[in-house]
C-alpha cells in the first residue's frame, strides 16, 4: 500500500497554520510545575509570566515539604506532617499509609538496625496485614528482607532502591492533591502521549517529519 | 516473635503518653496529644489499644478544659498554646471516630462531639473562631462522627439547629460547608425532615456548592439526594427557574472526571427521577443515566461496587428502563463483569441483583441470560460465604425462572440447580430462606411434571417444616412454593405431599393468625383438590377439618382474597359426588353469628368482581342438572334467598359474571322444565362447563400464555370431559393473581 509523502516543507506550512495561544501554554506549563511542586519556580513564573496557578502556593510548601521527607528517607516525619497537613489523609488511606509503615521499615533495614525493625514489624506492619488481607503478599515481600544476611543481592532487594522511595512520595504526593481537590497528574504527560499516538496513527497513512525525541522535539525527515 | 513482647511495648508507649497527658504543662500537655495523634492516625490496632487504656475521655477532658481556658486568655502566647491544644485533641477525637465503631461510641459517650461543637464551632468563640485551624479541626472531626451509623441524631426540628446548620453550609471553608452537607446525608430521614430542610433553602446553597470544590461538589451531591429521596411532595415543590440550573447542573457533573463524582451524580438524578412523573423522563437522559452506570462497573473500587446498586435503583420495576438496558447491551456487559470471578461480596452481591432486576419483567432479558449461561455462576453463588450474595442468586434465580419457555422445557429443574436450592431452606439467615423460598415457587411450576426430583431431594418436607415457622414471612413463602408444587400434580405427587402436610397443619393454617397465609393456605387446599374426583377427598380427611376450617374462614374473614379462594374450594369441592356437594351445601348454609344469611350473598353482592364469580361458580357446580341432588340443592338455596340474588345479577357489568349467571339461570330453568331429550346435549355442555374449577386471570400476559398452553394439552387428553383452565401463582407481588 502505497503511503501519501509530505514533505517538510508542506509539513512546517501545515505546522504554522495551527494557532496555538500563549496562554494556554503558559496554564501548561504552570499546571506543571505546582503538579510537581516547585514552589520557587512556580512564584518566579507566576511573577514574569502573569499567570495565576490554580492552587494556592502555600499549600505547594507543606506538601513539598512532605515529598521530601519520604524522598530522603525521613518517613516518620513524613507522616507527621501530612498529619498536620490533613489528619483525614492517612486515616482514609489504608493502601498509602501502609506503604509509608512499609517504606519505615526499608530505612530501619537499611541502617542496619535489626532489632528495631523486627520490633517494627511486628508491631506495626502485622497488624496492617491483619486488618486488611490484600497487604499481606507485600507484607511478606518486604518482611523478607529480614531474612537475608546480603540485603542489597536478595531477590527482594528492589525494595530498598532509590526508586521505592520515590514511588512512595509520588503516591503521598497524589493523595495531597486529591485532598485538595487538585488533579494529581500533570497535563503535560497526557499531551504528549497523545502526539505519540497520533503519529503511530498517522504512520499507517502517511511518510512525514516526525518528532522521535520528544525532549528535542526536532521534525525528522521521513525515511524515503 | 513473641507477641508479648510487642503488646507490652505498645502498652509501655501508652502509658507513657496518657501520663504525660495528665500534665500541668501545657507543652508537655501537646506534645503528648500530637505523639497520640500520629500513634493512632490510620492504625485501627493502636486506637483499639488507647481506647482500652482510656484515651478518649482523657483527650475529650484536655479539650474541655481548654475550652473554657479560652475565656481566660490573657496573652497571644498563651492563646496560640490553647488554641494548638484544641486543634489537636480534635483531631484525636475525629480520628478515633474515623470508621471504628468502637471509637465512635467512646468519643460520644465522652459528649465529645458537644464538646468539638461549643468548641470550635459556636459563634460565641470569636477568639477561636479568628483561627481557621480550629475551625477545620472542629469541623473534620465532627464530620467523621456523623458520617458513622452511631452518629447522634440531629434534630432538625429545633430551630437553633436548624440555623446552625444553614451557618455551617453557608460558611467559606470547605470543611465546614462540608460537615453541613454530611449532617444532612446522614440525618435526615424522615419526609418531614425533608419538607424543613427543603423549606429552609437549604438547596440554593447546595447547588453552588455544586461548582465548588470536589469536595463540596461530592457532599453536595450526596446531601441533595438524601432531600429528595422517596419524596414526591418535595419534588413536586421543586419548580421554578432555579430547578432547570440545577438539574442541567448536576446533569454536567454526571460526565466528571472523577468516577465517585459520576456515581454520586447519577445516583442524585436517579432519587429525582424516581419521586417525580415529570422530571428527567426524556429517552436521552435515560439513555445517558444506563451508559453511565454499566460504566461505572468498571471502576475497581467501591464506586464500580455500588453502580450496581444504583443501576437497580434506576431499574428496577420499570419495564422501560429495562428495555433500553437491553437495547445496549446491559444483561452482556453485566454479566461479563460477573464472569471475573473472586469478586468482592458487595459487588458481587449488586451485579447479581442487576441481573434481577434486567429479568423481571422481560423475556428477551432471560433468553439472554440463559444463552450465556449466567445460571452457571447464580447457581455457584447460591454457596457463596456471603448471605447476602446467597440472598441476591437467589433473587436471580426467581427472576430468570419466570420463563415460560424455559420453564416448559424443564431448565430449572435439575439436580444442579435444586439440590443448592433446598439447601437454602435450612440456611441461617432468615432472608436468604425467603428468597431461595421466592425462586423455589417458580422453579415447581414444572410442565413436565419431574416435580419428583423436587420431592426426592426432601424439597416437601423442608418446605412443609417452614410452614410452621415462627417468622410469617417464611410460613407465608413456603405456602406459596407447595401451593405451586401441588399444582396439577401427579395423584402419587399429591398423595406424598398431603402425606407431609397432613390435615390437621392444613386446618391450622387456614386460621393462621395472618391473613396473607390463610389466603395461601386456602389456594394450596384449592389446588389439593382439584383434579380427579378423588383428590376432592382430601378435604374430608380427618373428619373433614380443612372442610370445617374453609367454611369458618369464609363465614368470618374481611378480605376479598381469602373469601375468593375459599369459594374457588368450595366450588371444586362441588364437583365432587353427591355427598361432596351435601358436605359444601352444609357450610355455605351454615351461617355466622349475628348474621341473618349466608355468606355466600355478601359475595355474590361483593364489588369485587373476581368474587361475585367465584360465589356463582359454587352455585352453578352445586346446582348441575345431571347430579341427582341438585334439585334438593336448589330448594335449599332458594329457601336461603341466593337464588334470587344469582337472578338479580343477570345484568352483571363484568362479562365473566354476566356468563356465568346466564348458565346458572338456565340451569335453574331446567328444573322447571320436564327432562327433553332435545336439550341433552345442552346440559351435558352445561355439566362440562359446570365443572371448570379454575379460572385464569387474564391481567398477567404470562398467565394466559401458560393457561393456552394447558388449554392446549387438555384437550388433548381425551378421558377428561372438561377443558380445565388454571390458575396458579408465580411469586409476583400480591395485586396479580
Amino acid at each position: 500500500m502505497s503511503k501519501k509523502v509530505i514533505t517538510r516543507e508542506e509539513w512546517e506550512k501545515k505546522l504554522n497554520d495551527v494557532k496555538i495561544r500563549k496562554e494556554d501554554m503558559n496554564k501548561l506549563v504552570m499546571n506543571f510545575l505546582v503538579t510537581e511542586g516547585y514552589v520557587d519556580a512556580a512564584e518566579k513564573f507566576r511573577m514574569e509570566s502573569g499567570t495565576e496557578p490554580d492552587i494556592d502556593l502555600a499549600t505547594i510548601t507543606d506538601r513539598m515539604a512532605v515529598k521530601k521527607a519520604v524522598q530522603c528517607g525521613n518517613v516518620e516525619d513524613a507522616i507527621e506532617k501530612v498529619n498536620d497537613l490533613n489528619p483525614e489523609i492517612l486515616d482514609t488511606n489504608p493502601q498509602l499509609f501502609f506503604h509509608l509503615q512499609q517504606q519505615r521499615l526499608i530505612e530501619l533495614i537499611r541502617n542496619g538496625k535489626v532489632e528495631e525493625a523486627l520490633e517494627f514489624a511486628q508491631e506495626e506492619l502485622a497488624p496492617r496485614g491483619e486488618e486488611n488481607q490484600s497487604f499481606l503478599e507485600e507484607l511478606e515481600r518486604t518482611v523478607a528482607l529480614l531474612a537475608f544476611e546480603d540485603v542489597s543481592n536478595c531477590p527482594v532487594g528492589d525494595l530498598l532502591d532509590i526508586s521505592q522511595r520515590l514511588k512512595t512520595a509520588s503516591e503521598v504526593n497524589a493523595a495531597i492533591l486529591t485532598s485538595q481537590s487538585h488533579e494529581k497528574d500533570p497535563k503535560l504527560p497526557s499531551l504528549l502521549k497523545m502526539l505519540l499516538w497520533a503519529q503511530n496513527q498517522l504512520d499507517e497513512k502517511a511518510a512525514y517529519p516526525r518528532i522521535n525525541d520528544l525532549a528535542t522535539a526536532t521534525l525528522e525527515d521521513p525515511a524515503i | 516473635m513473641p507477641t508479648t513482647t510487642a503488646s507490652a511495648v505498645c502498652t509501655t508507649v501508652g502509658n507513657n503518653i496518657l501520663l504525660r497527658l495528665t500534665s500541668g504543662e501545657r507543652d508537655v500537655k501537646l506534645k503528648a496529644l500530637r505523639e497520640l495523634k500520629n500513634q493512632i492516625i490510620g492504625n485501627r490496632t493502636k486506637k483499639l489499644s488507647f481506647l482500652k487504656l482510656g484515651a478518649v475521655p482523657a483527650v475529650a477532658g484536655i479539650l474541655s478544659d481548654a475550652v473554657s481556658a479560652v475565656d481566660v486568655a490573657d496573652n497571644d502566647e498563651n492563646d496560640r498554646i490553647v488554641k494548638d491544644i484544641i486543634v489537636q485533641s480534635a483531631a484525636v477525637l475525629g480520628s478515633f471516630a474515623c470508621g471504628f465503631e468502637a471509637g465512635v461510641r467512646a468519643v460520644l459517650d465522652a459528649g465529645a462531639d458537644i464538646l468539638i461543637q461549643r468548641g470550635c464551632l459556636v459563634e460565641e468563640m470569636p477568639l477561636l473562631k479568628s483561627y481557621m485551624e480550629v475551625v477545620d479541626a472542629g469541623a473534620r472531626s465532627l464530620k467523621m462522627i456523623y458520617q458513622s451509623k452511631m452518629a447522634p441524631k440531629y434534630d432538625f426540628l429545633q430551630e437553633e439547629n436548624m440555623e446552625f446548620l444553614l451557618s455551617l453550609l453557608n460558611n467559606e471553608s470547605e470543611n465546614v460547608s462540608g460537615l453541613g452537607a454530611s449532617i444532612i446525608s446522614h440525618s435526615c430521614k424522615t419526609s418531614l425532615e425533608q419538607k424543613l430542610l427543603f423549606d429552609a433553602g437549604v438547596l440554593k446553597r447546595l447547588t453552588s456548592l455544586l461548582g465548588g470544590s470536589l469536595i463540596q461538589r461530592d457532599a453536595s451531591l450526596e446531601s441533595i439526594a438524601t432531600i429528595f429521596k422517596n419524596n414526591p411532595e418535595v419534588v413536586s415543590q421543586f419548580v421554578g427557574p432555579d430547578t432547570g440550573r440545577t438539574l442541567s447542573c448536576i446533569i454536567e457533573i454526571v460526565k466528571d472526571r472523577f468516577a465517585r463524582t459520576r456515581l454520586l451524580a447519577s445516583l442524585c438524578l436517579i432519587v429525582i427521577r424516581n419521586a417525580s412523573p415529570c422530571y428527567l423522563q426524556d429517552v436521552g437522559i435515560k439513555t445517558k443515566l444506563i451508559n453511565n452506570l454499566l460504566e461505572l462497573l468498571d471502576d475497581p473500587g467501591r464506586v464500580g461496587d455500588e453502580a450496581s446498586f444504583a443501576f437497580s435503583s434506576l431499574i428496577a420495576e420499570k419495564e422501560d428502563m429495562q428495555k433500553l438496558a437491553f437495547e445496549v447491551n446491559g444483561v452482556d456487559k453485566l454479566y461479563n463483569h460477573l464472569q471475573k470471578g473472586s469478586l468482592h461480596p458487595r459487588r458481587f452481591e449488586g451485579i447479581l441483583l442487576a441481573l434481577a432486576d434486567m429479568c423481571s419483567k422481560l423475556e428477551c432479558c432471560r433468553s439472554r441470560c440463559l444463552s450465556l449461561q449466567v445460571l452457571k455462576l447464580v447457581v455457584d453463588a447460591l454457596a457463596h460465604d456471603s448471605s447476602d450474595v446467597r440472598s441476591a442468586a437467589c433473587m436471580c434465580l426467581r427472576s430468570v425462572s419466570r420463563s415460560i419457555k424455559n420453564l416448559s422445557a424443564g431448565s430449572f429443574m435439575n439436580e444442579t440447580i435444586v439440590i443448592p436450592l433446598v439447601r437454602l431452606l435450612d440456611d441461617t439467615s432468615t432472608a436468604v430462606q425467603v428468597a431461595a423460598l421466592g425462586a423455589i415457587s417458580n422453579i415447581v411450576v414444572d410442565f413436565t411434571t419431574r416435580r419428583s426430583t423436587f420431592i426426592r431431594l426432601g424439597g416437601v418436607k423442608l418446605l412443609v417444616q417452614l410452614s410452621k415457622s415462627m417468622d410469617s414471612t417464611i410460613r407465608l413463602n413456603a405456602l406459596r412454593a407447595l401451593r405451586n408444587l401441588i399444582f396439577l400434580a401427579e395423584d402419587k405427587c399429591k398423595e406424598e405431599i398431603f402425606m407431609e402436610l397432613t390435615a390437621s397443619l392444613l386446618a391450622s393454617l387456614i386460621c393462621d393468625p395472618e391473613p396473607s397465609v390463610q389466603e395461601q393456605a386456602l389456594a394450596l387446599v384449592r389446588n389439593l383438590v382439584d383434579g380427579r374426583i378423588n383428590s376432592v377427598e382430601y378435604i374430608f380427611a380427618e373428619d373433614g377439618i380443612i372442610l370445617d376450617a374453609v367454611g369458618r374462614q369464609l363465614r368470618i374473614a374481611s378480605k376479598a382474597e381469602i373469601e375468593i379462594q375459599g369459594m374457588y374450594v368450595l366450588g371444586n369441592v362441588a364437583t365432587g359426588k353427591e355427598s361432596h356437594k351435601e358436605a359444601v351445601m352444609d357450610q355455605l348454609l351454615l351461617r355466622a353469628e349475628n348474621k341473618a344469611q349466608s355468606c355466600i350473598i355478601k359475595f355474590l353482592q361483593s364489588n369485587d368482581s373476581r368474587l361475585r364469580t367465584a360465589a356463582v361458580w359454587a352455585v352453578l357446580n352445586l346446582t348441575c342438572s345431571s347430579s341427582p341432588g341438585s334439585s334438593g340443592r336448589l330448594v335449599k338455596l332458594h329457601d336461603a334467598g341466593i337464588v334470587s340474588h344469582v337472578k338479580n345479577m343477570v345484568n352483571d357489568p363484568c362479562l365473566d359474571v354476566k356468563l356465568r349467571v346466564k348458565t346458572a339461570l338456565e340451569q335453574f330453568n331446567s328444573f322447571d322444565d320436564s327432562l327433553a331429550s332435545t336439550s341433552c346435549l345442552q346440559f351435558l355442555t352445561v355439566r362440562a362447563v359446570g365443572e371448570l374449577s379454575h379460572v385464569v386471570d387474564p391481567s398477567s400476559k404470562e398467565e394466559e400464555s401458560i393457561a393456552n398452553y394447558f388449554r392446549f394439552s387438555m384437550k388433548k387428553n381425551k378421558k377428561k370431559k372438561s377443558t380445565r383452565t388454571v390458575k396458579f401463582c408465580f411469586d409476583v407481588p400480591a395485586d396479580s393473581l
